[in-house]
Parts: structure tokens; sequence; C-alpha cells
């Protein structure tokens, strides 16, 4: 209901700013439209990147966005796409659903002379003007340095891993035994917990009934992790464990951090407020890179308060 | 002619072997199965974990929500019909208990009655459509499944409802887990049982009471029995179709509360699925799906076969792929051993 | 009507006319029931043979044998002078014989062409060639004197229209033997005239019609010959003109009265207003386009009084019972009055509160719950009765079972088995033993005896007698005549949905009762 109210009307104005303004790029001064298809808004991770995409425009008072919410329907999305061409906007960003069916709606869209942003998950191809996004490997990694860092190089851990047939979940999984080789980290026990919560604490249940001595719990995700100390707490047992997870929403893993339910959380950046940076550089004429990784925060209990501290690669 | 009776020679032979007599009773082989379920709990029991009682004790925890919904599947089911929507109903109450509890601070003696009303209310409309229209059970809360999902997700904003409540300004404040989530997910009896497992075998109860010994126990199974000699012969069925799936509403608002509480925030995607382990635990327990017989006894042995499965699977951290196909053989072994060699 | 020479001309005409089929010494048992004992049958080409008798008498085993459903224990038949036997449907379809049945096998979702070449398409190498169809199929229908669009699907027709094109599809399959069970049961008279018309140009063109049906009108319209069946025997066959409507039913009738368990049911109460009056009452099909199951009936039932409602398929008497009882789908008008006190038939559970009780003639599917036991059946109607407070009582309701079960000297080992376990007659009590604990004030009777054994079907007529001392109005239907003479204080016999004669005790007979109900003329009572 909202996002229908919430898309109609900007499109509206939107279609009759792009009627008057000019389709040429003149100074600065000028508003510019930027249409954005997000896959879907189910997904809380979403909803945040949206956010993140619509709190850096608002900062900048030439810039109208309009969103649209393709509702997880691949064809929904190549029509987004086929709207925003025909309506005339200034540059298109994308979080495609799937890579192969929007891959040639983003390139006639390029042909066309808009340029596009693919944000978070891929087309094949090249035909696009720049893609950001996360690397879940770095991620996993990252974690896993830090937790043997934080252990002192060795320990009996669990790993709740997340949907093993996705993407993340095998990049952070990956990332995360990568980043432990070669010390004496050993991972005791591991099971498909599909990110769910509830999933999470029932393996965790099963690990504290088998394992009397567990130091630290990695998940896939913030609620994950959440639900194993839950599990832990009900044992009675969550101030002999670290929780380690990744996401890092402001008002979830983030919030966790802060109250010291998790040790640690990554944050899966959304990467919102990079493309509007790197939209108004495209739209000023500049030359962006073809492809930008963001890199991640690491949220601890210690430096939770100032905000983190940033690792990996970035712009 | 006084009230005496005739008798007749029983059908059956005169001796018959009593373990056969005894395989013709549904809840004597379900309790069967369920043993041996636990004789393979026994035999892999993951590094001695069986052998704790707190394993159990989890055991049951975990499937107590599965079990709730599976309490009001069951009278659904013996009325011939079926309920697709307790999953998304359980998701809806359990942002709305969130939102009540958490972000507007009602006190659990406003919020859990209002609560179980939408439950019900879902369940009596759905209900209220299948007996005014004649319309199939299956798509009429194929409709509400998809429904009261969207209203879960409208709702709730499409996140999750925590403790992090997003102010007027964007920031966000923590609030502490109201004491009625904690009491909800707690322990009583020394660690020995947890809340929620309670709350499951009262409802167990309740339903097996209702069932067994009221009216509209009776009214259920001549429905299901044969709907057409009911009517004929003065039950009200289209009054007693909206009570049994309002019923199934109310047991899915008593899980949807329980859900929030154990992972203490109202997720609107939470639940997904749930109604077809509901379903599957009713049937394994051995409830028939053309409705007319079974009972409650049948579906707690049905969740506790189901949910120790799980459990075994888990903590024996048996991989993902395996899990499946194993509990896909398990629950055809249990069906075998229940079929009715009448 | 028929002249002499006209009919001698017929005669010689029927003379030369070929045998198309002739069944010879047939005999069908079922399990202990003999359906049919050593029946011969023959049809002539260009022929309409009625196959009349009472439900029961063997009519349809004979057409079912000879439809290939069915095969005989003795007898033999002649196909066109071939000695055959047909192992399937499909096989009798084959050689040419083709049964229309009263439910008509058609799709209704598929189109008018398609139907008619259901089962023999015309395709080339498994594409089917519609064109051609549909030629053919206006072909067909044209030789019937018939136009319809034969793209249209044909449940949009009428069912008149669509019963003709039935008889097209037979025809199609160039079946020269065609059998047709009721045809008209559910025509009105413009369009039973049409049939007969069709059936006309189907007699032209040499086939032979083997008719079934209830109705003196219709047998004298157009039988050329007539057969009658009783009890499965062959009674006799003879032309039409050689059989007149009473001598008829006498053949199709004559059981023996059975003597024992005969009880004289005492004169109603007389100065009491009715316990159950009807005026005007009427029922529409649930399907539009067909005629009224019930047209405008009235009668009175008194307290203590049996009333036997008498009719064959068809009549709408069962369908009077149930709108009575509020549970038929069509729409109902008319005014009814419960002992004074208007009452609209809207519910079952309205019809109960009213006191009014209805014994189904289908006690499996519409009478019992065949997976509860005998007490819960028992006491179905009358739940409210032992559960106070919506607790059931079930010593309570162990009690009424038992106190109800010795009433009806009931033989089951135990209340608590399941109904599926008795015998017929048991069960029938069971039902019985329901609607006594429901307390009525009028019974609604349909076959109570149907499928019952001897001893229990006397046991149940002393219950009748019981009640109707006790005061109740009952209202009987059964197909077997003798029991309805027996029973019955009073009886209205209805025809195609109407009364058409009304009998006291003393003046009934069998006769004058089937003549009615088959559509007769009644003399007037002396």
């Amino acid at each position: 209901m909202r996002t229908l109210l919430g898309t109609t009307i900007p499109i509206g104005m939107a279609l009759t700013l792009c009627l008057t303004a000019s389709c040429e790029r003149k100074a600065q001064t000028q508003v510019f439209t930027i249409g954005m298809s997000q896959c879907n808004l189910g997904e809380p991770w979403r909803v945040q990147m949206n956010a993140d995409v619509k709190t850096a425009a608002d900062k900048r008072p030439n810039i109208k966005m309009v969103f649209k919410d393709a509702q997880n329907d691949t064809l929904k999305q190549r029509a987004h796409v086929e709207e925003f061409v025909s309506a005339g906007v200034d540059l298109i960003i994308i979080s495609p659903k799937e890579a192969a069916p929007l891959t040639e709606p983003v390139a006639k869209a390029v042909q066309a002379g808009i340029p596009v942003i693919v944000l978070d998950r891929r087309v094949l191809g090249a035909k696009y003007t720049c893609f950001i996004g996360a690397d879940n490997k770095l991620i996993g990694r990252e974690a896993g340095k830090w937790i043997v860092k934080k252990l002192g190089g060795k320990g009996k851990v669990v790993e709740l891993k997340g949907l093993m047939t996705s993407t993340p979940g095998q990049d952070r999984h990956t990332g995360f035994r990568a980043g432990i080789e070669g010390s004496e980290i050993e991972v005791i026990f591991e099971a498909d917990m599909k990110w769910l919560e509830p999933d999470a604490r029932k393996e965790m249940e099963s690990a504290l009934a088998r394992y009397d001595q567990i130091d630290l719990v990695y998940a896939h995700n913030d609620p994950g992790a959440h639900g194993a100390y839950l599990a832990a707490k009900a044992a009675g047992r969550e101030k002999d464990i670290m929780f380690v997870g990744i996401d890092a929403l402001p008002h979830e893993g983030v919030m966790y951090a802060k109250q010291g339910i998790l040790d640690a959380t990554l944050q899966y950046p959304t990467g919102g407020a990079e493309a509007i940076d790197v939209a108004l550089k495209i739209l000023n004429g500049e030359e962006v890179p073809k492809e930008i990784t963001l890199g991640s925060r690491i949220f601890t209990t210690e430096n939770v308060e100032a905000g983190g501290e940033s690792i990996g690669s970035g712009p | 002619m006084s009230g005496e009776l005739k008798s007749i020679p029983s059908l059956s032979p005169a001796h018959e072997a009593w373990w056969r007599e005894a395989l013709r009773n549904p809840i004597f082989t379900a309790a069967v199965a369920f043993g041996l379920v636990l004789v393979l709990g026994l035999i892999f029991s993951g590094d001695g974990a069986f052998y704790k009682w707190g394993t159990h004790r989890d055991a049951l925890r975990q499937a107590s929500v599965y079990g709730i919904l599976a309490c009001g599947m069951t009278v659904v089911i013996i009325t011939a019909g079926i309920d697709l929507s307790v999953g998304s109903v359980l998701a809806l109450v359990a942002v709305s208990f969130s939102i009540l509890s958490i972000h507007w601070g009602w006190s659990p003696w406003l919020a859990i009655p209002a609560c179980l009303a939408v439950g019900t209310a879902c369940g009596a409309v759905t209900g209220g459509i299948i007996a005014r229209f004649a319309i199939q059970p299956f798509i009429v809360t194929l409709s509400m499944m998809v429904f009261a999902r969207g209203m879960a997700k409208y709702v709730s904003g499409g996140m999750k409802v925590s403790t992090a409540v997003q102010g007027a300004d964007g920031t966000y404040s923590y609030v502490d887990v109201p004491g009625i989530f904690r009491l909800i997910d707690s322990r009583l009896l020394g660690e020995n049982l947890s809340v929620v497992s309670l709350i499951f075998l009262a409802c167990v109860v309740v339903s097996w009471i209702g069932l067994s010994r009221l009216r509209w126990g009776r009214y259920v199974y001549a429905i299901g029995g044969n709907e057409a000699a009911a009517r004929l012969s003065g039950v009200p069925v289209g009054v007693m179709k909206v009570a049994a799936y309002g019923l199934a509403g109310l047991f899915a608002a008593v899980a949807g509360i329980c859900q929030a509480a154990q992972e203490q925030q109202g997720d609107p995607e939470t639940g997904m699925a749930y109604e077809l382990s509901a379903i599957a635990i009713v049937v394994i327990g051995g409830t028939n799906l053309m409705g007319g017989r079974g009972g409650i006894g049948l579906t707690l042995l049905g969740t506790l076969i189901i949910g120790y499965i799980e459990k075994i699977l888990s903590i024996n951290a048996v991989a993902e792929a395996n899990r499946l196909m194993l509990t896909g053989a398990i629950i055809v072994a249990a069906v075998l051993i229940q079929r009715r060699r009448v | 009507m028929v002249t002499a020479s006209a009919q001698a001309h017929a005669d010689e005409q029927q003379a030369e006319n070929h045998l198309l089929l002739r069944m010879s010494g047939i005999s069908k048992s079922f399990g202990a029931i003999r359906a049919l004992k050593q029946v011969d049958f023959d049809l002539r080409a260009g022929e309409v043979h009625v196959l009349a008798g009472e439900n029961g008498a063997g009519k349809s085993t004979l057409i079912k044998i000879l439809g290939g459903v069915h095969q005989p224990e003795e007898g033999q038949i002649h196909l066109r002078g071939r000695l055959l036997r047909f192992h399937s449907p499909r096989e009798a379809a084959a050689e040419g014989v083709a049964i229309i049945h009263q439910e008509l096998s058609l799709v209704p979702a598929m189109s008018v062409a398609d139907n008619i070449f259901l089962g023999h398409e015309r395709s080339a190498g498994g594409w089917l060639r519609y064109a051609e169809q549909q030629r053919g199929a206006l072909e067909a229908l044209g030789r019937l004197g018939l136009d319809v669009d034969v793209r249209q699907t044909v449940g949009t027709f009428p069912i008149a229209t669509q019963q003709l094109i039935e008889i097209t599809k037979a025809l199609a399959l160039d079946a020269d033997v065609i059998v047709m069970d009721e045809p008209t049961s559910a025509l009105r008279e413009p369009e039973v005239e049409r049939l007969f018309d069709v059936i006309g140009e189907l007699k032209q063109r040499g086939c032979g019609i083997i008719y079934i049906t209830h109705k003196l009108e219709e047998v004298y319209r157009i039988a050329d010959r007539i057969t009658v069946l009783r009890d499965g025997d062959h009674i006799v066959t003879a032309r039409m003109t050689e059989l007149p409507a009473d001598a008829l039913v006498r053949s199709m009738v004559g059981h023996d009265l059975p003597e024992s368990a005969r009880t004289v049911a005492e004169a109603p109460l007389s100065s009491q207003t009715a316990r159950l009056a009807i005026r005007d009452f009427s029922v529409q099909a649930a399907r539009r386009g067909l005629r009224p199951l019930v047209d405008r009936v009235s009668f009175e039932v008194r307290a203590g009084e049996i009333l036997g409602l008498a009719g064959l398929a068809g009549s709408g008497n069962s369908d009077l019972l149930s709108a009575l009882f509020g549970a038929q789908r069509g729409r109902v008008s008319g005014h009814v009055r419960i002992e004074g006190q208007p009452y609209r038939p809207t519910s079952p559970r309205a019809a109960i509160r009213r006191g009014i009780a209805l014994v189904t003639n289908d006690r499996q599917r519409t009478g019992l719950i065949l997976g509860m036991n005998i007490a819960a059946n028992m006491t179905l109607a009358s739940v409210a009765r032992v559960s106070p407070a919506g607790w059931l009582n079930f010593a309570h309701e162990m009690q009424l079972a038992e106190r109800v079960a010795g009433d009806l000297d009931l033989r089951a080992a135990s209340l608590t088995q399941p109904v599926a376990t008795l015998s017929g007659g048991n069960q029938q009590k069971v039902v019985l033993g329901k609607w006594l604990n429901a307390q009525p004030r009028v019974l609604l009777l349909d076959e109570p005896t149907r499928g019952v054994d001897v001893g229990a079907k006397q046991e149940i007529y002393q219950l009748m007698n019981r009640w109707s001392r006790a005061g109740h109005a009952i209202v009987l239907i059964t197909s077997e005549l003798p029991e309805l003479l027996m029973m019955s204080d009073r009886i209205i016999v209805m025809h195609r949905g109407k009364v058409v004669a009304g009998f006291d005790r003393a003046e009934a007979t069998q006769e004058r009762v089937l003549h009615a109900a088959m559509g007769g003329a009644v003399a007037s009572s002396e």
C-alpha cells in the first residue's frame, strides 16, 4: 500500500518533470531524475538499501528519485527499465533479481544514452556503466581473521551457515575458512540454518548439548547469531561464548553489538550511498571505474559507539 | 420389549492375536512409530547428547510451535478440510504482538487477547467463506495465506518489529525486551520444561477436551464423517465450519505469540511453510485427511515424532541434503507402520 | 383409433420386418437374488417395443445384459441372426446397440459435433478432422429434422435438445437397436411430441426401439408391442391392441399380500386440527428449464394418521418430503402449517426444531455416519439433549441409545460398535432410533424398509403402528405396493409432480394405485 502510493505519485511527478526538462546535460543547477528498480522490498536489507539511497539523494537538492519495486518478478523489472527509458530519466540504478533476463534491457538503456549503475547483483557481460557491490568472500575472510586474532590463534568454533545453495552463503563460508587457515581454530559443529533465527537456535541447542566447550559462534547473518545467543542464554552459557554475525543493519546487528549480545558484526554494505555519489560523478561527465567493490566495516562491542572500523579495500 | 440387548457372536474369530488387534488401534501404532524414533536416537546419540535431559527438553521446545499449529489443523482436518493459512496468521500475530508489546507498550493482559482475537478473526473469515459459498477449503485458505502474509508485511512496514524503535528523526532507540516475552521464553520446574512446551501441552489438553468431551467435538466428527447425513440430522454445519477454522486461527495466534517471544521480535517473514509441517504432523500422527476420524493424541505423537527426527539429525550434524532425504524416508516408514490393515 | 384393416396391414408388415434381436431364456442372479428367470424378449426392425414392469421387475438387468454390462448365466442373444455375447459396452456399441439412459452420457463442456463423434472420432493419423466432424454432425442431425449449431457446447442446450443430440449420437454409431430408458421423465409436453416424431423417423429407417416407461399414456401412443416383467419372470408379450391398460396393470402387479403382522391402524382423531397441512406446495427443479418437481400439491395429515404418498420414479414424492424438511435446493413455494402454525422449510435444523423428522431413502449416503458407533448415530439429531451446557454426557447418551435399541429390538453386540458392521435392517433401525430420540411430531418416511430383510420389515411395520397409536402423523413413501396398502390409512398418488388420485383405505387396490401412478385416468370411486 505504502510503496504503491510511494511510487505512483513520484512517477506522475517525474513524468511531468521529464517532459518539461531537457534531456541534455547542462549546468549543475539542473535537476537530475534517477530511476531506481529494486528487485524486492521483502528483505529488510533491501529496504535498507533503498533507505540509504534515499537518504543520500535527499542531501542533494538536484536529484529527484523515482523508486520502483519489482516484487521479485523479473518481467516486472524488465518493464521498469523500459519505462525508465521511455520516460527519459537521466540515470538508472538497478538491483536485479537475476542476471540473464535483465542483461538486455540494461544494455538497451545504455545504448539509448542512459547510464546504468548495477547494485549488489550482477548482470551478464559488460554493457552497463558501473557495478557496485560488496564481496562476501572478503567479508568472510575478514571475519575469520578477526576471530583468529580474538581467540589467540586457537579455539573451538561453531559455524552456523546461511542457505548453502545461495552465493552469499557459499562465499561467507569459503571466505571464513580461508581466513582461519593456518591457525588452530577448530570448527567442531556446522549446520545450515537457512538465514533463519529459529533454525539457528535449534542447531545451537544441539551444539550445546553435544559440546561442553564452545568458544565462539560464527553465524552467516545477525539473526542467526542472535538465535544462537538466545539458545546459549537459555543454557546459561552465553558469557562463555562469543558471537560473530554479518549484515550489521543499524537496528539489528549494530544494536546487538551495542547491547553486548554480539561480540562483532561485519557490515554487508548496501552500496546505496555510494551509488548516489557515483551517479553524480557520471552525471557531471566524470569517468568512473567499471567495478567498485565496497569495503566493509566491523562493529565490535569496543568500537561500536565510535561507528566501527573499516576493513578491506574500498574506492 | 424391555431394554435387553441380544448379542450375536462376534464376527471375528474368537482368539485374535493381541498384537494384531493392538495394531488396529491408531494410538498404539503411532506410539510404536515414536518408540522406533527414540531407538534411532539412542543409537545415533550424537556423542552422547541424546542421553542428556536438556536435549529432550529442547526437542520438545523446538517442536512446540509446530505442535500448537497442528492442534488447530487436527480439528480442521477432521472436518475433512484443510488450512493453508496458519503460517501466515502466525506471522501476522507475531508482528502484531511485537508492535503492541514493544512499540506501544501495552500490558500483556490487553495485548494477548487482542492478538488472539486477530488470529481467530482470520480463521472465522476463512471458515465463513467456505461455509457460505461452498468453495474448496484449499483455495480459500490459500488466499488467506497470501492475504495474511501481505497484512503482516504491511502492518510491520516490511521490517522486523524489534526492540529497536525508530524515532521520528530516523534514529533508533532501544527498549528492553518486554517481561511477557521473557516469561514465555523461559523455563519452569528447575530448568526442565520450557514454558512454550507447557503452552503446547495446554493446547493439546484443550483440543482433546473439545474433540472428545464437548458437543462441538461430536459435531466436528459428524461433519467429517458424512457431511450430508450430518446436515440432514440437524447438525449446524455452517456454524461449525466457522468455529473449526476460527479455532485453527486461534491456535495460530497462540503460536505467533510464542514465536515472537522466542525470537524477541515480530518478523513478517516468519512461519513460512509452517502449515505444511503442521499438516505433516497431523498425517504422520495417523489422522486421516479424508476426515471423520483421528484425534489429538495422535497429533501429540506426530509432533514428537517429527520433533525428535529433527533433533536426532541436528545433534548428529547431518548435512542438509542428507537431512531432507532421511526425513522423507523416516516419514514414509512411520506412515507405513500405521497403515490400517483391518 | 386403429381400424381393423390398418391393424391387419401392420401385422403383415411386422411379419415381413426381420427380427433384429432375440434374447431367449435369459437368467441372471446377484448373489441370492434371482433378477431374471428364463426371460424371452425379441425386437423387430421398425417397431417400438415397450418393456414394462415395476421397480425390481428386472427391466434394467435385462437392458444391462443387452448393453454388455452384465453377463447372463443362462440364455442366448441373437443379433441380426448371429449368436453374440457382449463382454463390454464397447462391444455392444460396436454391434449397433445403443442405450440412452436417463442420465445422458454427453459431455456438457464439449461441442455438439465432438459429442456426436465421441469414441469414434474422424481423424487421420491421430489428427482430428473438425470440419469433417461438423459436417457429419449436421447431416446426422438433419436426418432427424434437427437444426442446431454444432459448434456450440452441449451444456448450453436445454435437456430436451440434449436428449435428441444423444439419439443422434446413437444413430451416428449406425445403431439400429436403440434402448430408451424413461426418456420423457424430464420433458414438457411439446418436447415429448418432438421426441415421438423422431421415434417415428427412426422406425421409418428400420431401427428397432426398446422403450422403457411407467407412463400409460406413452405406452398407448407409441407402442407396437408390450412385454411385461414381474419379479424376474416374463409375464406376457403382446401387441398393444391386445393388451388394454387394466390388463397391463394387472399383469404388472400380482404379489400376494403378506398375512402376518398386518394390524389395523386405529382411526385417527378427526376432531383435531391437522398435524401437517400443505396447500399449493411447489418445488422447482434445481436446474433451470425443467418442469417443477412438485406442482401445487395440497394435503393434510392428522395426528395418528398414516398417509401413503404413492408415485413412481420421477413423480416428485421424494422431492416433496425432502422439501418439507428444508433439504431441497430448488425454490419452494406454497403454504405449510404444523399443528395450525405456519412453517417455512428453510433448513433441516429448523424442521427438526418444529418436530419434523425425515428418514431418507438412502441411509448409507444420507442417513448414517458409518465411521461412528451406534449410540452416537442414535443421538445425532438430538445431541443437545445429551450435552447439557455443551458437555457430552456419555452415560445419558448410552441410556437413551439402550432404551431406543430395546424398543426397536436392535441386534448388536454392543452399542459402541461402528454402524458399518450392522446388517441393513439393523442399520435402518439405528436411523429410526435417531429420529425417535429427536421426539418428532411429524414423521416423513421415504422407503423405510428398503434393503431390509423380511423379519426386520415386520418389526418396522409394528413400530409404525405403535407410533401412529401414540399420536404421530406419518407420511409414508414406499415402492412396494402391498406395503403401501397395508400401512396407509389414506393414499394419495402423484404423477409428474401433481396429485392425480386419492384413495381411502377401503377403496384402494394395487391396480388402482399403480394405474393412477402411471398416469392413467382414474374412474370415480364408488
